[in-house]
């Protein structure tokens, strides 16, 4: 039986990293934050530019972001820092993550008295817990324990042939283990409704996808409706034209092959883990760095991001697995890319290049740095708004 | 010669799957055998080529779906993307 080794957490799925994660309720903690994790190895900050005079929707979205960051499996403990009158209220973050079980502290600068002292505070917390998670080991688990993250960017029509239908049957295998998987991007799905609710493992779950991906192409529609803005209303980018997708259906159709051939089990809301095994549609818009961090907030302990074009971006203390299809990408990239699918291309199976994938894939959450880890990669973490 | 591949039976368009210069001859692998076709003009790597003369508004159709009607009459050989193609997907409320 094919196993990873991770850490085990005392609620949910084991961590495929052991990191301790320093986390702002706002922006104007970002400092303090960063200059925290930059003293203690082991440590990572999780700047963003949200938390403050933010309403309604956009704020739960925030709220549901960092809450999910926070009781991600990868991270044993977390730091959370608050600046004081911010409308995300540090201690809601700090309760969220105590209930999934995991060892918190908060800090809150306008308690602390300046930002030394706050930097001071924050460094004895994060070294004494980086050092709680170091005594930690490594143990086997099944692939019914693993959350992947399926994504792609940098389209080209290679995706859709090689390196998403090998993907989709990494996604097949952990999802007939008893594993997850998670799909989104909800603005490219448009044109693959119909295929996507049919898979739909009850009429209720078929009816949430179509209702899902009918009210993104409603935002679409309103935010390209504009005379003034038709030079920037394509729904693809200059390089999927240049690699060959011509419309937005075209490329949902090539993106929805990573989700495999099985039933879909659910739709899971923006910072919402799944509940059972299965494969999910999460709600989020298809921006590489939103939806990478959407899958995080809904626990995935790795992503694969399979690229025609090629890119380079990580996403701090959750490895993000690169694959291409495109040989010549390979070539010119290899540096950012953790697998070639390329073969396909040349006659290869899917198959074949799927059980290579997924060997990768085990290796990745067994503690092997995906590239953009080695590199530094951090661009991903992106809180969505609206 | 340039190779091409018709995912799906019911598509009316092939991926090249390598270059290939307008004349070239194009051989597209299918389920049902091979097709040659000649390319009427240049198409690189992971473009489409049509498989068929297709009348203005008609669909063209990739993974056994369709991705977008034609804008003109497309024939067979051609290069299909941006220049031949509408999706109004995603932008119903704009005019045309």
């Amino acid at each position: 039986m094919e196993t990873f080794q991770g850490y085990r957490r005392p609620q949910g799925l084991p961590g495929t990293r052991n990191l301790v994660a320093v986390i702002p309720s706002v922006f104007c903690a970002n400092t303090v934050a960063r200059r925290i994790a930059e003293h203690v190895a082991g440590a990572v900050a999780f700047c963003h530019p949200v938390g403050c005079s933010q309403v309604g929707l956009d704020l739960e979205l925030t709220a549901r972001g960092l809450k999910g960051l926070g009781q991600h499996p990868n991270f044993y403990g977390v730091v959370v820092v608050g600046l004081g009158c911010e409308r995300f209220r540090p201690r809601e973050l700090a309760d969220s993550i105590a209930a999934a079980g995991k060892p918190v502290e908060m800090l809150v600068i306008q308690e602390e008295g300046d930002t030394l002292r706050a930097i001071e505070k924050g460094i004895t917390f994060a070294s004494r817990l980086v050092e709680e998670a170091s005594r930690q080991k490594r143990e086997a688990f099944p692939l019914s324990e693993l959350s992947l993250g399926l994504k792609c960017g940098g389209t080209d029509a290679t995706s859709g042939l090689a390196a998403n239908p090998a993907l989709g049957w990494v996604t097949d295998q952990i999802v007939a283990a008893g594993g997850r998987a998670i799909f989104t991007e909800v603005t490219e799905l448009i044109g693959a409704e119909s295929i996507l609710a049919g898979r739909g493992k009850t009429p209720q779950v078929a009816g949430q996808i179509l209702t899902t991906i009918g009210s993104m192409e409603k935002r679409l529609s309103a935010a390209t409706a504009s005379r003034e803005v038709r030079h920037r209303s394509a729904l693809i980018s200059p390089g999927n034209e240049e690699g060959g997708v011509t419309t937005v259906a075209e490329k949902a159709l090539g993106g929805i092959y990573k989700a495999g051939t099985g039933p879909i089990s659910g739709v899971v809301a923006y910072g919402q883990y799944p509940e059972a095994p299965g494969l999910y549609l999460l709600d989020c818009v298809g921006h590489d760095g939103e939806a990478v961090t959407g899958l995080v907030a809904s626990g995935c302990q790795e992503v694969v991001f399979t690229t025609g074009r090629g890119t380079p971006t990580g996403f701090p203390g959750v490895p993000i697995v690169k694959i291409t299809g495109n040989n010549a990408t390979y070539a010119r990239m290899k540096f950012n890319l953790d697998f070639n699918a390329g073969p396909i291309m040349e006659g290869a199976t899917i198959a074949e290049v799927g059980m290579g994938l997924l060997a990768k894939v085990l290796d990745i959450a067994s503690g092997e740095p995906a590239r953009a880890e080695l590199l530094g990669h951090d661009e991903l973490f992106c809180i969505t708004r609206i | 010669m340039a190779k091409a591949l018709k995912i799906n039976t019911r598509d009316n368009c092939a991926v090249l799957l390598a270059d290939s210069k307008a004349g070239d001859p194009v051989e597209v692998r299918t389920d049902a055998g091979t097709i040659r076709l000649v390319a009427r003009q240049d198409i690189a790597l992971g473009h489409k080529i049509s498989l068929a003369r297709l009348e203005a508004d008609q669909p063209i159709i990739k993974y056994g779906e369709e991705i977008g009607q034609a804008l003109e009459v497309i024939e067979a050989g051609d290069w299909i993307h941006l220049h031949n193609v509408t999706c109004r997907r995603g932008h119903e409320n704009q005019e045309a």
